[in-house]
């Protein structure tokens, strides 16, 4: 109890600052002059009696520390003492502090930022109760798998396929057997929707839901009601559930929203309830759709297929709808997935009839609780690979300023002599010594999270591309500043206590006499040494792993495309299927195409279906006539449906024969142009044009598939992606294409930007249909560089980081090569008393230099081969060990190691003979 | 010359709780006088180590302080004793009272049975 409540007196004393010398003060005059008083009364002079009185008093200054101490907590006193010293002392020798410190913020708000990222993407679930508990819906087919329609995302493997879409059937069929999950409920996240709020076309995210969604979930909206069992019934008006960034956004959160229509595809659709703000649906954890709707409402705002619909039993074919449930108490997940593997067996073979070469998928469960995780594919491998990086360069950070505070150490080895041979505890040097390590970390901890703060605003514009809105936000949590602030505590302690140990280790004396540092050089610049082979190991790996990335991407940005990429302005069209089914959609695209071609400012127009360089695609079965089918080759072409002019337009040259023209109508023969690569492989040594193929475009449809005679052979290119070499590919008209239900990809060929000219591109669209936005207005070269963003940003940052670490490099260099300078001052000075010319002397110092700077490099000549296979993966067009680039780095850490021990290497040069022997 | 004793640790503390039990309320100056008036003169007690002593007491809750007037109408600062210090007086004087009998004991058979 005592020591408690003192110690709580002397924590408020030191809070509210009160000294207490001020009624120290007091008393004590008080007390001397009642003493001196009496002294008076017993008969002295008033100067002996007030001398007496101090007298009897006592030692004043050592009273009133006693009380001071008492009053307060020496400690903490003397470590803000400490504290206060090692400002000083680090303000004074600001350039290194200032390296040290930002070295190390650099660090740290590099890991700090990129850990946000990780624990974004990779680690956080999502925001419903129990999200452990959601398990995902998966299916495996090989090679001969009977599913063979797909709408949505799946892994393609050399061995077969993967997906976790299933047919509305198989979604009933699993539903009604199951009794292994709790109520299973389905979701589908279809992307870009026309929607038309206040009279005002936009596009919006949109995600169709199952009338348990919400409840399964346990997901209560933040105003109104969610989507019912009720509002998921064919013929059920349409209802939507909006989000709550939609609701800021269009709505202002007025509370009105409940009730209002909104035309969602031209349909009118009635908002019951607004999301809470952080639920982001099933689909994903970083970004929610703006819309939730009941999948009932499929066939009127997304028609698809045959006749628009995908429920009940009319498309079975069509695999699209993504699963979840809820684990169920007591069931073990192998046993839910042997379960609903028999049941999706039965439902397979029932609803598609496959025959005895088809194989049928096998069901297995997976973690929902990120939703479908598709950042884990895009974003795994890279963030693995700069979470390895920016570790790295902490560890380099770390060991450079440990090399620093070394340094340091050692040339206050006197200073610390002077105060252990005063009396200075050891303990209370080696605190000091600490105090500084600490501080510095401090600062660089302090400066790091501002950078993590400002890294973490700037990732999701990084990564979203430039023409659309960033989707998601990146909060920087909790959990990653205490990440920050233990390894700026480690990293502090970490290169503190070397120095301070090897400061305080040797005794006193030994330092104070003029030859002691002297005698244990060797060995102490050995530790130094090594510190700095460390770092050039590090940096060597470093700098070899960004030219690596920056290799990359220089091949990706300098290869050929086969098309021409400037002055080009891309925008796509998706129109409706209820307003334009086939064949309306074709004469719409026709039309829009005309009214574009007048515009001013547009030298060319054409269209597309598929966008090049966007990482879509499509693929028909194509049969050169007079082969027959076989199921064990792959008889199958790259292809696209295109607008005339469209080879002109992109200046894709025609070889041999002819473009299309406008003969090459609906009514027409049918007529294909091959790329060349196409026409070498399907009619090896012959002449193509007038040759015929049979294209299928839908080989699971009963369809005949038509007949095209090649008319032209065109140039190759690049298709979905700069690192796909040119593929094998076959051009149609659209006009003889039976639709375009996905829409079309308009390119305009014009020297006007794309902001200029889109307001006229709009104009002329919205005159033919005012419910048609126009979507994704970018350039070709824009589209281009998205795609290469994911190598820009591994580039960019493995490239500065690389820099950093030539720097931090050349600064260990550059201090270990000084402070063995200043220790062989005399040395050299003997050695140039003896004639030694300066040029020597530099050589003398450059070879020690070199030898350390080989040593690390070699070193990280070999961590790099042995490391660099890991990232593969992420290179185009190099060898992870290219030796061209090896070569590059390896000169690089040798150049900077010359540089930077070239000025200490003047200064040896420079030493005076005389002056040198006498500073001995 | 007289000789004059220094204070054993501890005891200085029990002298002051107990000066303020016996006379009530009194300032720093007084606890001295009356503490040396007791022990006739025969303490060695610098009376400014009075000072860090009463502000560790008081930090501890066993006296309180306030500032007041004095006889002769000056200002001082009067410690008094709290209920904790009472408790702690009784507990450390009975301490203090097995300590002697113990000591006085062990050296009263010190004595006989030496040879």
């Amino acid at each position: 109890m005592k020591p408690l409540k003192r110690l709580l007196a002397r924590i408020r004393n030191l809070v509210s600052h009160q000294s207490g010398d001020q009624r120290f003060l007091e008393e004590m005059e008080e007390h001397l002059s009642r003493q001196t008083e009496e002294n008076l009364r017993s008969g002295m002079t008033p100067a002996e009696a007030r001398r007496q009185a101090v007298l009897k008093f006592g030692a004043v200054e050592a009273i009133r520390e006693q009380y001071h101490a008492e009053k307060s907590l020496p400690f903490i006193e003397s470590v803000v003492q400490d504290v206060r010293y090692s400002t000083r002392i680090l303000g004074k020798s600001w350039g290194f502090t200032s390296v040290a410190a930002i070295s190390l913020a650099l660090a740290i708000g590099a890991n700090t930022t990129i850990f946000s990222v990780i624990k974004r993407l990779l680690l956080d679930r999502l925001d419903v109760p129990h999200a452990e508990q959601l398990r995902l819906l998966h299916w495996y087919g090989d090679r001969h798998t009977v599913v063979t329609n797909m709408w949505g995302m799946s892994d393609n493997m050399p061995e077969g396929i993967g997906a976790a879409s299933f047919s509305y059937p198989a979604f009933e069929q699993l539903r009604r057997d199951n009794h292994v999950l709790e109520d299973l409920f389905a979701f589908k996240d279809v992307g870009r929707m026309n929607a038309t709020i206040d009279g005002n076309a936009q596009i919006l995210q949109g995600e169709l839901v199952s009338g348990n969604f919400f409840d399964q979930l346990q997901v209560q909206p933040q105003l109104g009601r969610p989507i019912l069992a009720g509002d998921d019934r064919i013929g059920a008006p349409t209802v939507a559930l909006i989000s709550a960034e939609l609701w800021q956004r269009a709505f202002r959160s007025s509370p009105a929203v409940v009730g209002r229509t909104i035309k969602v595809n031209l349909v009118p659709v009635e908002i019951v309830g607004v999301a809470p703000s952080e639920f982001t649906g099933a689909k994903s954890v970083q970004s929610s759709p703006d819309l939730f709707l009941p999948l009932s409402s499929q066939p009127r705002v997304e028609p698809r297929g045959s006749n628009g619909s995908l429920l009940g039993a009319s498309c079975p074919q069509m695999w699209w709808l993504n699963i979840m449930g809820r684990t169920k108490a007591g069931v073990a997940d192998i046993t839910a997935q042997a379960a609903l593997d028999a049941s999706l067996s039965a439902v397979v073979r029932s609803t598609l009839r496959p025959d005895k070469n088809m194989s049928i998928p096998r069901l297995d469960l997976l973690d929902g609780s990120r939703g479908l995780f598709l950042s884990k594919q895009v974003f795994a491998k890279p963030l693995e690979v700069l979470m390895a990086v920016v570790g790295l360069v902490l560890l380099l950070a770390c060991s450079n300023i440990a090399s620093l505070l070394f340094a340091r150490s050692m040339a206050r080895q006197r200073e610390v002599g002077v105060r252990l041979a005063l009396g200075a505890g050891r303990a209370r040097v080696l605190r000091g010594v600490l105090t500084e390590s600490f501080l510095l970390s401090a600062l660089g901890g302090a400066f790091g999270v501002a950078l993590a703060f400002a890294g973490c605003r700037m990732m999701p514009a990084l990564l979203a591309n430039p023409w659309e809105r960033a989707q998601f936000i990146m909060p920087l949590d909790w959990t990653v500043l205490a990440f920050t602030a233990s390894v700026t505590l480690l990293s502090g302690l970490l290169f503190g206590i070397v120095p301070a140990w090897i400061a305080t280790r040797s005794d006193g004396g030994a330092c104070l006499k003029p030859t002691g540092p002297g005698s244990t050089r060797r060995r102490r610049g050995l530790s130094g040494k090594l510190i700095v082979c460390f770092q050039m190991m590090l940096s060597t790996l470093l700098v070899a792993g960004a030219l690596l990335f920056v290799g990359t991407l220089f091949k990706l940005a300098h290869v050929g495309t086969g098309f021409r990429t400037d002055h080009l302005v891309l925008f796509a069209i998706q129109q409706p299927e209820s307003r334009y089914p086939a064949p309306k959609d074709l004469q719409l695209h026709h039309q829009i195409e005309e009214r574009l071609r007048a515009l001013p400012g547009v030298q060319n127009v054409t269209l597309s279906e598929v966008a090049y360089i966007s990482d879509s695609m499509e693929n028909a079965n194509f049969l050169p006539e007079g082969e027959t089918p076989n199921p064990d080759k792959n008889q199958s072409a790259w292809n696209n449906a295109v607008g005339p002019g469209f080879f002109q337009t992109m200046s894709i040259p025609i070889l041999a024969g002819r473009d299309f023209n406008e003969n090459d109508t609906a009514t027409a023969p049918k007529v294909g142009i091959l790329s060349e690569s196409l026409a070498r492989k399907a009619f090896p040594g012959q002449n193509p044009i007038g040759k015929r193929f049979l294209a299928h475009f839908h080989p699971r449809e009963d369809t005949p598939g038509d007949l095209i005679e090649v008319v032209g052979i065109c140039g190759d290119t690049r298709y979905w992606s700069l690192k796909q070499d040119p593929v094998a590919m076959f051009y149609q008209p659209y006009q003889q294409t039976p639709n375009l239900d996905f829409g079309a990809t308009y390119e305009v060929r014009t020297s006007l930007s794309s902001a200029s000219i889109a307001p006229s591109l709009r104009k002329a669209v919205h005159s033919i249909d005012p419910d048609l936005p126009l979507q994704q207005i970018r350039t070709q070269q824009e589209q281009i560089d998205a795609s290469m963003q994911q190598e820009r940003i591994i580039a960019a940052l493995t490239a500065s980081f690389g820099v950093l670490a030539l720097v931090l490099a050349s600064v260990g260099v550059y201090g270990v090569m000084a402070y063995s300078v200043a220790q062989r001052t005399s040395e050299i000075g003997i050695r140039m008393a003896l004639g030694a010319l300066p040029r020597q002397v530099i050589t003398m110092v450059l070879r020690d230099a070199t030898w350390i700077a080989l040593v690390g490099i070699t070193c990280g000549i070999g961590a790099t081969v042995l490391s660099t296979h890991l990232v593969t993966s992420l290179l185009y067009g190099l060898h992870p060990n290219d030796p061209v680039i090896l070569a590059m780095s390896a000169w690089l850490l040798a150049l900077v190691g010359l540089v930077a021990s070239w000025a200490p290497a003047r200064r040896a040069a420079a030493v005076e003979p005389m002056q040198a022997l006498r500073h001995e | 010359m007289k000789t004059r004793t220094d204070i054993q640790q501890g005891t200085l503390a029990l002298m002051v709780l107990k000066t303020l039990a016996v006379l009530g309320p009194l300032h720093g100056y007084g606890i001295g006088r009356r503490i040396e008036h007791i022990s006739g003169d025969q303490l060695a007690l610098n009376q400014g180590t009075l000072y860090p002593l009463l502000l560790r007491l008081e930090q501890e809750g066993a006296i309180a302080s306030e500032w007041g007037p004095s006889e002769n109408n000056r200002r001082a600062r009067f410690y008094r004793l709290t209920r904790t210090g009472r408790k702690q007086l009784q507990a450390e004087l009975r301490d203090w009272q097995q300590t002697a009998e113990i000591m006085a004991r062990f050296l009263a058979i010190n004595a006989e049975v030496r040879p």
